[in-house]
């Protein structure tokens, strides 16, 4: 039997989000919480697998008790088993900090897991990072981005989108991948599935202790990044107005401007400026 | 509620909703999620064109929309009645016409079935119905009895094994697609006294007949039509519950249809409250939203404020609908009360919208519309103020 692991973030769910401007940080008591949509597709590709052969699918999460909630859903879309983890301690973890509490619950619980699968970024930070921290902590082989997901054996086979052309890579079990939006539109969970996952299921609530995580532990592997300010950038445009002789108001523009184009359209327009 | 639904996560003002516990929430959410990806892109369009969405509707069948409150034995969801009201809420936020077919299929189809039917009738039944393979419509109203159940002309004699029907059934929500119809008809007892009784009328019954769809104000992507009788026989194993039972069962099941009907109203409010929230924050008049104008934030805090005292009315219903408790009072109140905000919130969400909400290219006119007959069926607020001052009355002074 296939063991997967699907890490998963609850995020807030807005169309436009809403920051304390003086802290810089997520006013998330505003907002109602849901399942990071890229996290529902690496929920989707577990439940691909399992439709194909036999697996069974752990979903991890680590969040405040509301966290919960994405657990249940992913129960009810047809995942096996659900764990959070949760702590005052792991409050304001980073990336560093989540991928090696994550890291050290795969270790205690799913020992034996063949594949990890994570959303490839938040809807939240879109930072993309866990993932890829997640699998150094694991030492397993990861692909990041990835659009599909075949498995064969001990072999999978992922194909992704890099730079505007598809690349395939293989590794072998046990790997991380992360999943893209490209693919896996995500099922909807059926009301039966919904009911079920609160009445037949538990969850496994993991504190810092459990995991053997002490203050000293956490200090040593705890956050190494602050965020000082978040802000939504505003657009500044201006006119730039060229005036005189045609040839001379194109050199200035050339001037002023070359690098700016050539850095848009990916190659170089200084020869052709000097011919 | 279940011990299941102690949270201590304040799901109060979050995004407009409230949810009483996690379960709640999340069946909430699902339900809303599906009204906005699946209905959201046609609603205005069925409405127009008078079209029942059958691709949707497969959809809603795979996720268990037609057996809400089934047991699970028989293949439904076996939901609690909050959760029930909750998803007919949200899809009738998206689009009433849609909502009113599954709360009439659940409501007032489905429930008396499992709450009156024997065995057989129950294993035949309740499975088809629960998966959506049969939709279901109850057909009480006449051209000579509505508010009046008790003037019913339909008839039904007994021949041999089978009862045959005759008459005319009008205004029968799904009439237009259903193939399992719950119709209530006069039966001769022994004593010669007529009564009626409700029958399990299939679709495929040789006389069962359709009329036109009607041309309606609101609703108008639900198949309303007439349903007509002529010689139609009907198995005597299909009689539900006892010879007679008619009125006894119409009114149980109008009890748990007007949980139905509140939840849709009050669906149809939270629409046209965020339609216009939505408009006031955006529309700009003497260079400022029209949000930041008192009047606009009056209208605002009064429909607010009554939506969450009709959604906590109709939960309050189902609670004790959920408790086993007689819950008929209650299921008027949240029913007269949901369906008065529902016209109310719609009317000042309109007024918000201006001109443009009295127009077709907004979706407050069609919520205004729709909110309309809410007032009506299940029991006009007439009847319902009846049916309140009767349970008052009838209670013992202190």
């Amino acid at each position: 039997m296939l063991n997967i692991v699907v890490c998963i973030k609850q995020v807030p769910m807005v169309t436009e989000l809403p920051w304390d401007e003086k802290t810089g940080t997520l006013r998330r008591d505003l907002a109602a919480g849901m399942m990071n949509p890229a996290c529902k597709r690496a929920v989707e590709a577990a439940l691909q697998i399992k439709e194909k052969q036999d697996a069974s699918i752990t979903v991890i999460t680590m969040g405040p008790p509301a966290a919960e909630e994405v657990l249940r859903e992913a129960l009810a879309m047809g995942a096996d088993r659900g764990i959070l983890i949760c702590d005052r301690m792991l409050k304001g973890s980073d990336t560093y900090a989540t991928s090696f509490v994550l890291a050290e619950a795969i270790k205690k619980e799913s020992t034996d897991c063949d594949l990890i699968l994570c959303g490839a970024y938040t809807s939240d930070s879109e930072t993309a990072q866990v993932g890829p921290q997640l699998a150094e902590e694991l030492s397993v082989p990861a692909a990041a981005y990835v659009e599909n997901l075949d498995i064969s054996g001990r072999m999978l086979r992922v194909r992704r989108l890099v730079d505007h052309f598809r690349e395939t890579l293989e590794m072998e079990c046990p790997a991380l991948v992360t999943i893209s939006m490209e693919r896996y539109e995500p099922r909807y969970a059926s009301f039966a599935g919904l009911n079920k996952s609160f009445m037949e299921r538990d969850i496994a609530v993991l504190d810092a202790e459990v995991l053997g995580l002490t203050a000293a532990s956490l200090e040593a592997r705890g956050s190494r990044t602050k965020v000082r300010r978040v802000f939504i950038r505003k657009a500044q445009k201006g006119n730039v107005m060229i005036t005189g002789a045609a040839a001379n108001a194109v050199g200035e523009f050339l001037d002023k401007y070359q690098r700016r184009i050539s850095a848009v359209i990916g190659k170089s327009i200084e020869a052709k400026n000097q011919t | 509620m279940d011990d299941l639904c102690r949270q201590d996560i304040p799901y109060g003002r979050k995004k407009l909703q409230f949810s009483p516990c996690m379960k709640h929430k999340l069946i909430r959410n699902s339900a809303r999620n599906f009204a906005e990806t699946e209905l959201a892109p046609i609603a205005a369009e069925i409405d127009q064109q008078r079209i029942f969405p059958r691709n949707v509707i497969a959809k809603m069948r795979a996720l268990d929309y037609f057996g809400l409150q089934v047991p699970k034995e028989y293949g439904g969801a076996a939901l609690d009645s909050i959760s029930s009201a909750i998803v007919v809420e949200e899809i009738s936020r998206v689009c009433a016409a849609v909502g009113l077919c599954v709360t009439v299929h659940n409501g007032v189809a489905v429930y008396p079935i499992m709450q009156f039917a024997d065995t057989g009738q129950k294993e035949k039944y309740l499975p088809q119905l629960a998966a959506g393979n049969v939709i279901g419509a109850f057909s009480l109203t006449e051209a000579n009895a509505g508010s009046d159940a008790g003037s019913v002309e339909t008839t039904a004699v007994k021949n041999g094994t089978n009862y045959i029907l005759n008459g005319t059934k009008i205004f029968v929500t799904n009439g237009g697609v259903c193939d399992v119809a719950l119709i209530f008809a006069l039966t001769s007892l022994p004593v010669n006294k007529l009564q009626s009784s409700v029958f399990i009328v299939e679709s495929k019954f040789p006389g069962f007949l359709r009329g036109e769809l009607e041309d309606l104000c609101g609703m108008r992507a639900n198949p309303v039509s007439s349903l007509f009788f002529e010689d139609c026989p009907v198995p005597e194993e299909n009689l539900l519950g006892q010879l007679g039972d008619g009125m006894k069962i119409g009114l149980a099941t109008l009890d748990n249809g007007r949980i139905g009907v509140a939840a849709q109203a009050l669906g149809i409010a939270q629409g046209a409250m965020e339609a216009a929230v939505k408009y006031a924050k955006e529309r700009q008049q003497f260079k400022k939203p029209i949000a930041s104008q008192q009047t606009i934030q009056n209208y605002i805090a009064d429909m607010a404020t009554e939506i969450m005292a009709a959604r906590l009315l109709l939960y309050h219903a189902c609670e004790i609908k959920d408790a086993g408790a007689p819950f008929g009072c209650e299921a008027s109140m949240a029913k007269l009360y949901c369906s008065s905000v529902a016209s109310k919130v719609t009317g000042l969400a309109l007024q918000i919208h201006g001109g443009y909400g009295y127009s077709k290219e907004y979706d407050v006119e069609r919520y205004f519309r729709d909110a309309r007959v809410t007032e009506i069926y299940e029991g006009t607020s007439e009847i319902q103020r009846m049916v309140i001052a009767r349970a008052i009355l009838s209670q013992p002074m202190m």
